[in-house]
């Protein structure tokens, strides 16, 4: 697969804070790619970086092969973007917003404005002024912005505030059919990981200016934690058979059996049978596997991880 | 050049939709208007009397005869300062909006060159800068007339045709350094403080007699009648004036294309 988005040991320094140190990334064709990490993490940084608005301190960044700088303007032809919470200008009306973009990307058809309004349903507004949106419409004019030029690659800096749960789920739906139809490249900054999980193909977790992991989300399931709960009407007895049979149990705070032996989480049924047998049948037998979240939380190093 | 022809169309639009374009041709048409009230209160001292407060201070600015030439004359001493504070605004607002209303972001990642950008800032600032001139010296005219002042002729007429654009013109090489304080503070305070205080000096630098060498004081003194001790311009003058327009010209462009756009 052709790297899209590449950076090399990527810093950026104001003084004594180093907001982003040595990042180095790939983001490949057609991927969507969760860039994660807790607000000041350093992901508006990087995509500050990635769009020439901020010059490194060090490294480069690169999209597709091209060095990112303030004059390298033919590479924005193909890449729309959103940073941060998007704003627009607030006497003008979304169709003035979008004919403003749609004349500084030399688009001739003018029907690429009721095309962009339509995909992000904005037509109810298409003659509100920009400061009278809600934040969840004023995003869709910001993601609008961006997919006007129907662009090969969307950077995107948490593209999900503001929306609702509807707004939230469309936006999915349209950037996973750009992804997978359209063979469209996003990097997509979030802070809200179970969105990410939902539908990225990769992920990149930043903390403190640092890229402390990149992966694939397939193998999210092979690195994150597992564990068996078991809930019993006797939990001493049940934890006490369990313990004699050799595995490792914790009664948690919610009065939850926690077991963490491989055996017991691959074949459940075997702890079941054992339970039964012993005249203590499980009334909850459940095997929990970490969700991004608490495998992001436990990456960084913060509560929450499957301890 | 489509990029610049692009980029200024988009600059006319945000314009075309805001209401600091009608508000300040509305300033422009007030000042003369408020002008030619004091001279024709200068004219009538019957009504001055009347007036009270204003009366007497059309009274004091002593307008002397209340002439064509007195008239124009304080028009466009009027002018030099209404002009540096008016077309500084407009400097600050056409700046300063892009990161006040957070929309400079936007125009950076673009297919157009930034410098484009900011060259057709500047020319809508310009071009709006000469509708205001143009608001001012029409209304200056049409009020003049209607108020009777007496004394018209081609001289006076031409004349002050070539004071006033001579003024205009050099307040408006002075919006560049406006401009770059604008897109350095990302806002309209700074370069609205900085007008404020170049105004000042320009006061303070003129009565001290240095005025010919400080450039915010140049365009009141172009208007100045020949003749007055301390207050001729020379071509050193206009080249103190070419060379801040070009520093505010230069270092806004760099700022645009050098500087981090957080």
């Amino acid at each position: 697969m052709d790297d899209i988005i590449t950076t090399e040991n990527l810093s950026k320094s104001y003084g004594e804070v180093h907001a982003v140190s040595e990042l180095s990334l790939n983001v490949r064709k057609g991927e969507i790619y969760g860039f994660l990490g807790l607000n000041g993490a350093g992901k508006t940084t990087t995509i500050r970086m990635l769009l020439g608005m901020i010059r490194p301190t060090s490294g480069t960044a690169f999209i597709k092969g091209k060095k990112v700088h303030a004059d390298n303007v033919e590479l924005w032809k193909n890449i729309g973007s959103l940073v941060e919470i998007p704003y627009s200008y607030p006497d003008l009306t979304v169709r003035e917003n979008l004919e403003i973009i749609r004349r500084l990307r030399f688009l001739s058809d003018r029907k690429s404005i009721d095309h962009v309004i339509d995909k992000l349903q904005l037509g109810e507004y298409s003659n509100r002024r920009a400061k009278n949106l809600s934040l969840g419409n004023a995003q869709r004019l910001g993601l609008a912005k961006a997919l006007i030029h129907n662009p090969e690659i969307l950077i995107l800096d948490e593209p999900a505030n503001g929306l609702d749960p509807a707004g939230i789920y469309e936006t999915r739906q349209m950037l996973s059919n750009l992804s997978e139809n359209h063979g469209v490249t996003i990097f997509i900054s979030s802070h809200i990981l179970g969105e990410i999980s939902r539908f990225a193909s990769r992920i990149g977790i930043i903390h403190e200016g640092k890229l402390l992991q990149e992966m694939d989300t397939s193998q999210l399931d092979r690195v994150s934690r597992k564990r068996l709960l078991v809930k019993a009407k006797n939990l001493k007895a049940a934890s006490l058979i369990l313990f004699q049979k050799g595995f490792n149990v914790t009664l948690s705070e919610n009065e939850i059996l926690d077991i963490r032996d491989k055996d017991a989480i691959e074949k459940p049924d075997v702890i079941a049978t054992l339970l039964v047998n012993a005249g203590f049948p499980p009334t909850l037998l459940q095997v929990e596997e970490e969700d991004l979240e608490t495998y992001f939380l436990r990456t960084i190093g913060m509560k929450g991880g499957v301890k | 050049m489509r990029s610049l022809f692009a980029a200024f169309v988009t600059e006319c639009l945000k314009l075309r939709r805001s209401r600091m374009l009608s508000i300040t041709i509305l300033l422009f048409v007030f000042i003369p208007l408020m002008m030619s009230l004091m001279f024709y209160i200068q004219k009538h001292p019957e009504i001055a009397a009347k007036l009270g407060l204003i009366g007497t201070k059309a009274n004091l600015l002593q307008l002397g005869k209340a002439d064509t030439e007195a008239y124009f004359g304080f028009l466009t001493q009027i002018l030099a300062a209404i002009g540096l504070i008016g077309f500084g605004f407009v400097t600050s607002w056409v700046f300063g909006r892009e990161y006040s209303d957070r929309t400079a972001k936007d125009i950076l990642a673009l297919p157009v060159k930034r410098s484009f950008i900011v060259i057709s800032k500047l020319l809508v600032i310009g071009i709006w800068c000469i509708i205001l001139m143009l608001v001012f010296f029409v209304s200056g005219i049409i009020l003049g007339k209607l108020i009777g002042i007496s004394g018209w002729s081609v001289e006076i007429i031409t004349q002050f045709t070539y004071i006033f654009a001579g003024t205009s013109l050099l307040t408006i090489l002075l919006c560049t350094p406006v401009a770059f304080l604008a897109s350095y503070s990302r806002g309209y305070l700074l370069p609205m403080g900085f007008v404020i205080l170049t105004m000042l000096l320009a006061n303070f630098t003129g009565l001290a007699g240095v005025g010919p060498y400080f450039p915010w004081a140049i365009p009141g003194l172009f208007s100045v009648p020949a003749g007055t001790d301390g207050m001729q311009l020379g071509a050193a003058s206009y080249i103190i004036l070419i060379i801040t327009s070009l520093l505010g010209f230069v270092g806004t462009l760099a700022w645009w294309r050098f500087a981090d756009q957080k």
